[in-house]
C-alpha cells in the first residue's frame, strides 16, 4: 500500500520491527537482572536507582549518540533497537524484582519445603506466578517503545514516525496525522496481545469460587 | 524417629532461636512442639527438613545426621504442611498434590493418580480435584495442604501450625481428621502449634518450650495437664486443667445406672405426664430427647458415647465425656449411648467423682 509518496507497509513492518524486537530482548535482559535486585537487597539498591536513571537520558540524544558506542553506521536501525533494549530493560528490571517480590512467601516456602531446587523453584513457581505483574510491565513497555520509535525518524531511520517528521517538512498536516494515528493503533493492537498472552498464561489467576 | 541433639541457633545478628534443645520424637506418634512466639518452634521444625541449619548440635532422622544429606532430596522425602496451606496458586489441586511425586520422578499420569487417591483420603470431594486452591475454602486448602504431605509416602510428617487460620469449628474438623488419618498411617509427626488445647488434643507426647528454646517439659498430655513441671507449664496449660485431664482418665469402670425410658408413640409418649425425668427414644432406641415430669420436652444436652470404636470423638469412653454428659443434662443424669448411638444407661455426676476419689485414694497409697 502506498500513500504520501511511501511504501506504507514496509513503514508498519519497520515499525513493528523496531519496537517488538528491543521490547523482547529487554524483556530477557531484565529477567537476570531483576531476580538479582529480587535476591540480594544490596543490589537492589544500586540496580533500581541506576535502572530509573537509564530511563530519565533523552532518547534522541541517546540514539545519536550509540553510533560511536557502538561502531554502527550512522542510518542504522540497530541504533534505535538498541536504544530501545536499554528503556526496556530500564523498565522491566523493576517489574520483574516487584513481580518475583509478589509471590506469596508462604508459597516459595512451601515449594522449597517439597524439595524444589532454585531454578525449579523459579521456573515452575516463581515466574508463572509472576505473569501477571510482569505482563503489566511489559505493557507499559511497550506502549513507551512503539512511541520511541518514531523519534528515530528524526535521524533517518524508518518507521512510521517518518511520516510525521517528512509530513512536517512538506506542511502536510494529513500525512503528520497518518503517522500519528498509524502508531497509536499498532501501540494498541500490541498492547491487546500482550493482555491476551497474559491470560492465556495464567487462567488460575481468574478462577474464583463457584465455577 | 527424629532426634534433637543440644541443637542451638544463633542467628547472624546475634538472636538466639535455640539454646540447647533435645528431645526425642518417636516413630509412629505425633509428637507436638508447643510455646508462646519467639520460643523456637518452628525453627526446630525446618531444622529437620534443613531450611534452617543448627549452629550447634545435630538433628538426626532415622539415625543419620540431616546436615550430611542433601537438602532437596532429604525435603522430597518428608511430608510438610505449611501454615495457611501454601498451595500452589497456578495449579490445580490434582496438580498440586501431585507436586512431590513428580519431583521423586514418578510420570505425570501415575503421580496423578496417586494423588487423586489420596484426596479421597483427606475426605475431599473428587470433583474439586480440577479447581484451583482460591476455588477452595480455607478448610478445603488445608486439607489439600495435608494430601499434598502426604503425597511422596514420607514416613515422616512436619507440620508448622497448619489449623491456626481456620475458623475453630474447622480446626476441630480438621484436627479430628488427622487423627483418623493417623490411626490408620501411623506416620512420624512434629507438630508446632501456639495452642496448647490443639497440642493436648492431638499429641501423643507434647513438648513444652520456653522462649529461647528451652523445654520446659516432654510428656504425655495427661501427665501435662496432672503434674505441670513448673510455674511456666501451670500458667500455659491454663485454667480448667483438672476438668480437661479427665478427657484422658478411661471411664470403663464406671457403672452406669438405669433410667426410666419410654419408646417415642408409645401410648405414654407424647403429651402425657410420666411424673419423673424419661428418656425418650426412637423407633431405633436412640436417646431423642428428656421428657420432663411434667411432660415437656428437653434437649438431651451433651451425649456421653461410652465407645467410639474406630471414629475419633472428643470424651468418648472417658470421665470428661461422662462428667460432661451428666453436668449438662436438665435431669441431673447424663445420657450414655454405644458407637451407634444406641441407648446404654445414664451417667450420674456421683459415680463419676467417687471413681476419681478411688483412683486419687489409690494414688496416694
Amino acid at each position: 500500500m502506498r500513500a504520501f509518496g511511501y511504501d506504507i507497509g514496509q513503514l508498519v513492518v519497520a515499525h513493528v520491527a523496531l519496537a517488538v524486537v528491543p521490547v523482547l530482548a529487554g524483556l530477557l535482559l531484565a529477567l537476570p537482572v531483576g531476580f538479582w535486585a529480587h535476591r540480594s537487597p544490596a543490589a537492589r539498591r544500586v540496580i533500581v536507582p541506576l535502572s530509573g536513571a537509564l530511563y530519565t537520558i533523552p532518547s534522541l540524544a541517546l540514539i545519536v549518540v550509540m553510533p560511536i558506542i557502538l561502531g554502527t553506521g550512522i542510518l542504522s536501525p540497530v541504533n534505535v533497537g538498541v536504544t530501545l533494549t536499554i528503556y526496556t530493560l530500564a523498565l522491566l528490571v523493576r517489574s520483574v524484582a516487584e513481580a518475583l517480590d509478589a509471590v506469596p512467601g508462604t508459597v516459595t516456602t512451601a515449594a522449597v519445603a517439597m524439595g524444589y531446587r532454585s531454578a525449579g523453584l523459579l521456573f515452575a513457581v516463581q515466574l508463572p506466578l509472576a505473569v501477571p505483574v510482569l505482563i503489566a510491565g511489559l505493557r507499559v513497555a511497550s506502549v513507551s517503545a512503539f512511541s520511541l520509535v518514531t523519534v528515530g525518524a528524526l535521524v533517518g531511520i524508518d518507521s512510521l514516525g517518518t511520516l510525521m517528521t517528512s509530513g512536517f517538512e512538506q506542511d502536510y498536516p494529513q500525512m503528520v496525522a497518518a503517522g500519528i494515528v498509524g502508531s497509536l493503533v499498532l501501540a494498541f493492537v500490541f498492547d491487546a496481545l500482550w493482555l491476551g498472552l497474559g491470560r492465556v498464561l495464567t487462567p488460575w489467576s481468574r478462577a474464583r469460587t463457584g465455577v | 524417629m527424629i532426634e534433637f541433639r543440644d541443637v542451638g541457633k544463633r542467628f547472624a545478628d546475634g538472636t538466639v532461636a535455640l539454646e540447647s534443645l533435645s528431645f526425642t520424637a518417636r516413630d509412629g506418634e505425633i509428637t507436638v512442639l508447643v510455646g508462646p512466639s519467639g520460643c523456637g518452634k518452628t525453627t526446630s521444625l525446618r531444622m529437620v527438613n534443613r531450611m534452617i541449619d543448627p549452629t550447634s548440635g545435630s538433628v538426626l532422622l532415622q539415625g543419620a545426621d540431616v546436615a550430611d544429606a542433601d537438602p532437596a532430596l532429604l525435603r522430597r522425602g518428608i511430608g510438610y504442611v505449611i501454615q495457611q496451606a501454601g498451595l500452589f496458586p497456578h495449579r490445580r489441586v490434582l496438580d498440586n498434590v501431585a507436586t512431590v511425586p513428580v519431583l521423586q520422578g514418578l510420570s505425570r499420569r501415575d503421580a496423578r493418580a496417586r494423588a487423586a487417591e489420596l484426596l479421597e483420603r483427606v475426605g475431599l470431594d473428587s470433583a474439586l480435584a480440577q479447581r484451583y486452591p482460591a476455588q477452595l475454602s480455607g478448610g478445603q486448602q488445608q486439607r489439600v495442604g495435608v494430601a499434598r504431605a502426604l503425597a511422596g509416602d514420607a514416613p515422616v510428617l512436619l507440620m508448622d501450625e497448619p489449623f491456626s487460620a481456620v475458623d475453630p469449628v474447622v480446626r476441630v474438623e480438621l484436627q479430628d481428621e488427622l487423627l483418623r488419618l493417623q490411626a490408620d498411617l501411623g506416620k512420624t509427626i512434629l507438630f508446632v502449634t501456639h495452642d496448647i488445647d490443639e497440642a493436648i488434643r492431638l499429641g501423643d507426647r507434647v513438648a513444652v518450650l520456653r522462649v529461647g528454646g528451652r523445654l520446659a517439659q516432654f510428656a504425655p498430655p495427661d501427665e501435662l495437664l496432672a503434674h505441670p513441671a513448673d510455674e511456666f507449664v501451670t500458667g500455659f496449660v491454663g485454667r480448667d486443667r483438672g476438668y480437661r485431664r479427665l478427657g484422658f482418665v478411661p471411664a470403663a469402670s464406671l457403672a452406669l445406672v438405669d433410667l426410666p425410658t419410654v419408646r417415642d408413640g408409645a401410648d405414654s409418649g407424647n403429651g402425657a405426664a410420666p411424673g419423673e425425668w424419661t428418656v425418650l427414644l426412637d423407633g431405633a432406641d436412640r436417646p431423642a430427647a428428656w421428657l420432663a415430669p411434667d411432660g415437656g420436652r428437653h434437649d438431651l444436652g451433651s451425649v456421653y458415647v461410652t465407645d467410639a470404636g474406630g471414629a475419633v470423638q472428643d470424651g468418648a469412653g472417658t470421665l470428661r465425656g461422662a462428667l460432661d454428659a451428666a453436668l449438662s443434662s436438665p435431669a441431673r443424669c447424663g445420657v450414655a449411648v454405644d458407637a451407634d448411638g444406641r441407648y446404654r444407661g445414664g451417667v450420674a455426676a456421683d459415680d463419676v467423682l467417687a471413681l476419681l476419689e478411688r483412683d486419687a485414694g489409690r494414688a496416694v497409697r
